[in-house]
């Protein structure tokens, strides 16, 4: 894939709707996608594309479709969306943004609002406003309008533009970056694989990331993988309010490669053999220098009996909001971080 | 500069009771300007005409009048109960020297116990040594203003303190402005405003403005800085130039003047920085907003510790700003 | 222009306060042709005049604000960080995260940064950054962006609108552009020989900063006979009560209060309902909140009516109005522009 290419596909993965649990919309994109080649969806919608390896060990490569959303629990006498949260999303970034709330028939624009601030006193003023305080408004008018266009169950993503922007476009601003970029990477390696792999692939499309690292659970299960890596996003500061020591990981400087989180500790001799393969490949790689955050690894190095793991994240601000900014630079050397690890497997 | 800033800074002037201040500074005006007079509420106005074809009015202002204490009652132990006058804060002053308009010294010290986060208007007294009510009030009258007693002094390089630096520097500046176009043709006519009850809330400059109806108007005032440890953060220090003002909380200057007085600074190689100033407001808004309105400005003076006893200024600064108004004015419209 | 797009295409003009003059030359080529002429104050309000054509007719002002709320750069940063100061009542809870366009020698985007739940400090508690704690990710180095930026340049939301169900619209700016639309619409909408006086559309500036609007000095100058000053009003969402708010979909409001005329309100609401119009009351007993105060004393003082388009989410970018009460805005300002005898005391 070109530049731009892999920019489109980027892009059309995050607009793409798909919070925890209604990951069938960015599914149906991501099978279109796949074309020929053959994949499985187990029971609870992973998506499986085996690439086999005979005898070699397996690894399981894999990327997360859901992101972080909203569900809708109530609709109120005049026509506002009452919701809870799909993943862990501060109410900061909430109020006021667009939304896309899934309807009965397609999907329908939204915004979410709270009382004015001019209704506001000084106390609430500097204090934040929880979700449960907040309504999306969809211009219904009344329960009966709401109720004839979506209904309590019904989803909701933020609505945001993807925007490349910044000195020569050096970054991207998009919502759902976390982890559409992994599945974005795992459809372009699918067809720039070495012709002797030294794995037994299986890259996987999981479900429910945002929520208890579902999905990556049962697809591990059914594999039972030797080695795993997941493809992910992870939350950075490297903001110049932030003290160095707090920062993670640095836009630009390359994917990073995690020593442990909140989830796992990853086997610290693939860590090393995946940053002496980026080295030896000349992509640039960091490590996250903060314990932070969790992924499907969590779940996946725990299945069966046990599965050495790693995570290769791309460093972005804001995420879990409308706004995830990553480098362009560090998105498209993902794939080559990832082949230099496949193509020097047999040290492994 | 200096000693003109001098002069004028020793002059009492709390806001309703600004003549010494103006006599002072028609003293120094008079020399420079066509012609200068005072108002019904005490603006010092004094006028140099233009000769250009389609001349503009030309307003710049600054305010005479300085924070201070007025005697309200008279204790029987001869202690002074004070109403403020303008934004004092306690905790800053508790302590400091002041000295009426007739010449008596004393400190304003607050009622013994008082925490200072509790310090007001109302546990504040003015203690002139008097020994009873009777020996106090053959000195002081109700109605007495006190101004702090703290002369300019001069620190390192070119650093000075004392008060009041908000604003006699600003008059300073303009007294200094009127000396640089001194025997020059301009083509605008300026009318140099010192205006009276700026700390009550702009009050002179706004029927100065009104008389005068400027096109243009630039106000000379101090403005925080944000160069002090812990201080807000503020992109504004002492010794980087004149600052232009962006905005304050009473007003957002004519983006183009703005564009104007930058394009000058640049020309004429004179420091400058660019003021957003969170709190606070200045003569600016009563220009740009009286009458029929007036694309309005200002040139701050960096000052640190504003309404204390020791406003420190750079002179360096306040040259800048004298320097940038004076060629602003020679440019003409 | 259907109303929508000419409120769209307003309100995503910048002119966040101070810097109403931004879009001039749109603003000219988006509206200018239904006037005779055009032109700018010391201050920056806007005027666009349409004649009557007739001798010593009277002077009616319509007053809608121009500048919207919105923040300017206080201070560049390394890594292409901008610090902010808020121009008006922005409403905190809204920034972190949204999409901003910074007004420099170019447009250059960028996001309000955020704290991601991953990385909060437990002590941050329930607290909201100010403003000034804000940091605008843009995504250049300090030295170039220092060549495009300089302290006191413009921030403004990114304009994006979206057609929500039955006529309800959302996006940033329809605090008071989306009047301003309704302004020209109901003006455009009258035949000159139909005029009851010379109309001037006064485009206001300075109105979110408080107490020094750019109203006064305009309509100090222009000394009209009588004036409407038109702006949003809070319209009601399930937090707030009926009686600090107006209906959405209840039409245009007009406010009943000391400051506002007695006679031309009567007259205009039993006009409005011959005429079926949709109008509601609101009514306080302080100021109107709007430029009404500010009109109504300037010089020797000025008869005006206060009236409100209901808009919901005011000072966030995504505010919500209904087209049909635009459009019942739009009708009343026909009707007020049109209608001879509005100030006379009838029997």
């Amino acid at each position: 894939m070109t530049r731009e290419e892999k920019l489109q596909l980027l892009s059309e993965l995050c607009l793409e709707f798909g919070p925890t649990g209604s990951e069938r919309y960015v599914a149906k994109v991501i099978k279109e996608k796949l074309g020929d080649i053959e994949y499985t969806v187990d029971r609870l919608g992973n998506i499986i594309v085996h690439i086999p390896g005979e005898g070699a060990p397996k690894l399981m490569v894999s990327a997360h479709m859901d992101e972080v959303g909203f569900i809708i629990n109530e609709i109120t006498d005049d026509g506002y969306l009452k919701f809870d949260t799909l993943g862990g999303i501060d109410p900061r970034v909430m109020c006021g943004k667009y939304v896309t709330v899934e309807g009965k028939e397609g999907f329908i624009p939204g915004v979410i609002a709270a009382k004015a601030i001019h209704h506001q006193n000084a106390d609430e003023r500097k204090k934040v406003t929880p979700h449960k305080s907040m309504y999306i408004d969809i211009g219904a008018t009344s329960r009966e309008e709401a109720e004839s266009l979506t209904e309590p169950g019904n989803s909701a993503t933020f609505d945001s533009e993807f925007v490349i922007f910044g000195e020569d476009g050096a970054f991207i601003k998009s919502k759902a970056i976390d982890d559409r970029i992994g599945c974005a990477v795992l459809l372009d390696l699918l067809g720039r694989l070495p012709k002797n792999c030294p794995f037994d692939l299986y890259f996987c499309f999981t479900v429910r990331e945002e929520i208890g690292l579902s999905g990556a659970r049962t697809v591990a299960h059914a594999i039972d993988p030797d080695f795993c890596i997941v493809l992910e996003s992870t939350a950075v500061a490297d903001l110049p309010d932030v003290p160095e020591s707090r920062r993670v990981a640095k836009l630009g400087d390359g994917c990073a490669i995690s020593l442990r989180d909140n989830a796992t500790i990853y086997d610290r001799d693939f860590v090393n053999f995946a940053l002496e393969a980026a080295k030896k490949k000349g992509v640039a790689a960091q490590i996250k220098k903060y314990v932070s955050g969790g992924n499907d690894a969590g779940s996946i190095h725990r299945s069966v009996d046990g599965v050495r793991a790693l995570a290769i994240s791309v460093p972005s601000r804001y995420i879990h909001s409308p706004a995830n900014v990553i480098s362009t630079a560090d998105y498209l050397s993902m794939s080559e971080l990832v082949l230099a690890i496949i193509e020097n497997g047999k040290e492994l | 500069m200096l000693d003109i800033f001098k002069k004028i800074s020793a002059a009492h002037g709390v806001s309703g009771a600004e003549s010494d201040t103006a006599g002072v500074i028609a003293e120094l005006m008079t020399e420079y300007t066509d012609d200068i007079r005072i108002d019904n509420l005490g603006n010092l106005i004094a006028c140099r005409h233009g000769v250009g074809e389609n001349r503009k009015k030309i307003m710049l202002c600054a305010h005479m009048d300085e924070i201070g204490f007025m005697a309200t009652f008279i204790e029987k132990n001869g202690f002074i109960r004070i109403a403020p006058i303008g934004g004092i804060n306690y905790t800053a002053v508790a302590l400091t020297r002041v000295r009426s308009e007739r010449g008596v010294r004393g400190i304003i010290a607050p009622e013994a116990k008082t925490k200072p986060a509790d310090f007001r208007a109302e546990n504040f007294l003015i203690d002139i040594g008097a020994k009873d009510e009777k020996e106090a009030s053959r000195r002081v009258k109700i109605g007495d203003c006190f101004r702090f007693d703290n002369d300019q002094i001069k620190l390192l390089g070119s650093r000075v303190c004392g008060h009041p630096a908000d604003d006699r520097i600003g008059c300073a500046v303009l007294v200094d402005i009127a000396r640089q176009l001194h025997g020059e043709d301009i083509k605008d006519d300026v009318y140099f405003v010192f205006s009276v009850q700026e700390e009550v809330g702009c009050r002179g400059s706004k029927t100065a403005a009104f008389a005068v109806e400027p096109d243009i108007s630039l106000a000379f005032d101090v403005t925080a800085t944000g160069d002090t440890p812990s201080a807000t953060p503020m992109a504004c220090e002492l010794g980087r130039g004149a600052a232009i003002k962006i905005k304050d909380s009473s007003v957002i200057c004519d983006p183009t003047l703005v564009d104007e007085l930058i394009e000058v600074a640049k020309d004429k190689k004179i420091k400058y920085q660019l003021e957003v100033l969170l709190y606070g407001g200045t003569d600016t808004s009563s220009m740009q907003m009286t009458g029929a309105g007036s694309r309005a400005g200002a040139l701050s003076i960096p000052t640190r510790y504003i309404h204390s006893a020791n406003e420190m200024i750079d002179m360096a600064d306040a040259q800048a700003c004298a320097d940038l108004a004076a060629e602003y004015i020679r440019r003409g419209e | 222009m259907e109303l929508e797009k000419l409120i769209n295409s307003l309100s995503a003009l910048m002119s966040v306060t101070g810097h109403e003059g931004n879009g001039k030359a749109e603003l000219e080529s988006l509206i200018g042709a239904g006037f005779d002429e055009s032109f700018t104050d010391a201050v920056g309000n806007r005027f666009f005049v349409k004649r009557c054509g007739r001798e010593g007719a009277p002077k009616i002002l319509i007053d809608a604000h121009m500048d919207e709320i919105g923040l300017i750069v206080s201070d560049i940063k390394d890594d292409g960080f901008l610090t902010v100061a808020p121009i008006g009542g922005v409403d905190l809870r809204t920034l972190q995260a949204g999409d901003v366009v910074i007004y420099g020698k170019e447009k250059i985007f960028g996001v309000v940064g955020s704290t991601p739940p991953h990385l909060r400090r437990p002590d941050e508690g329930n607290s909201l950054k100010e403003a000034t704690e804000l940091l605008i990710d843009t995504g250049y180095s300090k030295e170039k962006l220092s060549e495009l930026v300089r302290i006191g340049t413009p921030v403004g939301f990114k304009p994006v609108y979206r057609h929500l169900f039955g006529s309800r619209i959302a996006g940033k700016g329809f605090d008071d552009k989306s009047c301003a639309a309704c302004a020209v619409m109901g003006i455009s909408r009258v035949a000159r020989e139909e005029l009851a006086g010379d109309v001037y559309l006064m485009l206001s500036s300075r109105e979110e900063t408080g107490m020094f609007g750019g109203a006064a000095p305009g309509a100090y100058s222009i000394a009209p006979d009588y004036a409407m000053v038109i702006d949003v009003n809070l319209g009601k969402t399930p937090d707030t009560s009926k009686s600090e708010t107006v209906a959405v979909g209840g039409g245009a409001s007009l406010t009943l209060c000391p400051v506002t005329d007695r006679t031309m309100n009567k007259k205009l609401i039993a006009l409005a309902k011959e005429k079926e119009i949709k109008t509601q009351v609101c009514v306080t007993g302080g100021s109107t909140g709007t430029n009404a105060s500010a009109v109504n004393l300037a010089g020797a003082g000025i008869p005006c009516v206060d009236v409100g388009l209901p808009l919901k989410g005011m000072h966030t970018a995504t505010e919500v109005l209904d087209l049909e009460d635009a459009e019942s805005v739009a009708a009343l300002v026909a009707l007020f522009v049109s209608t001879k005898d509005l100030t006379e005391v009838t029997a």
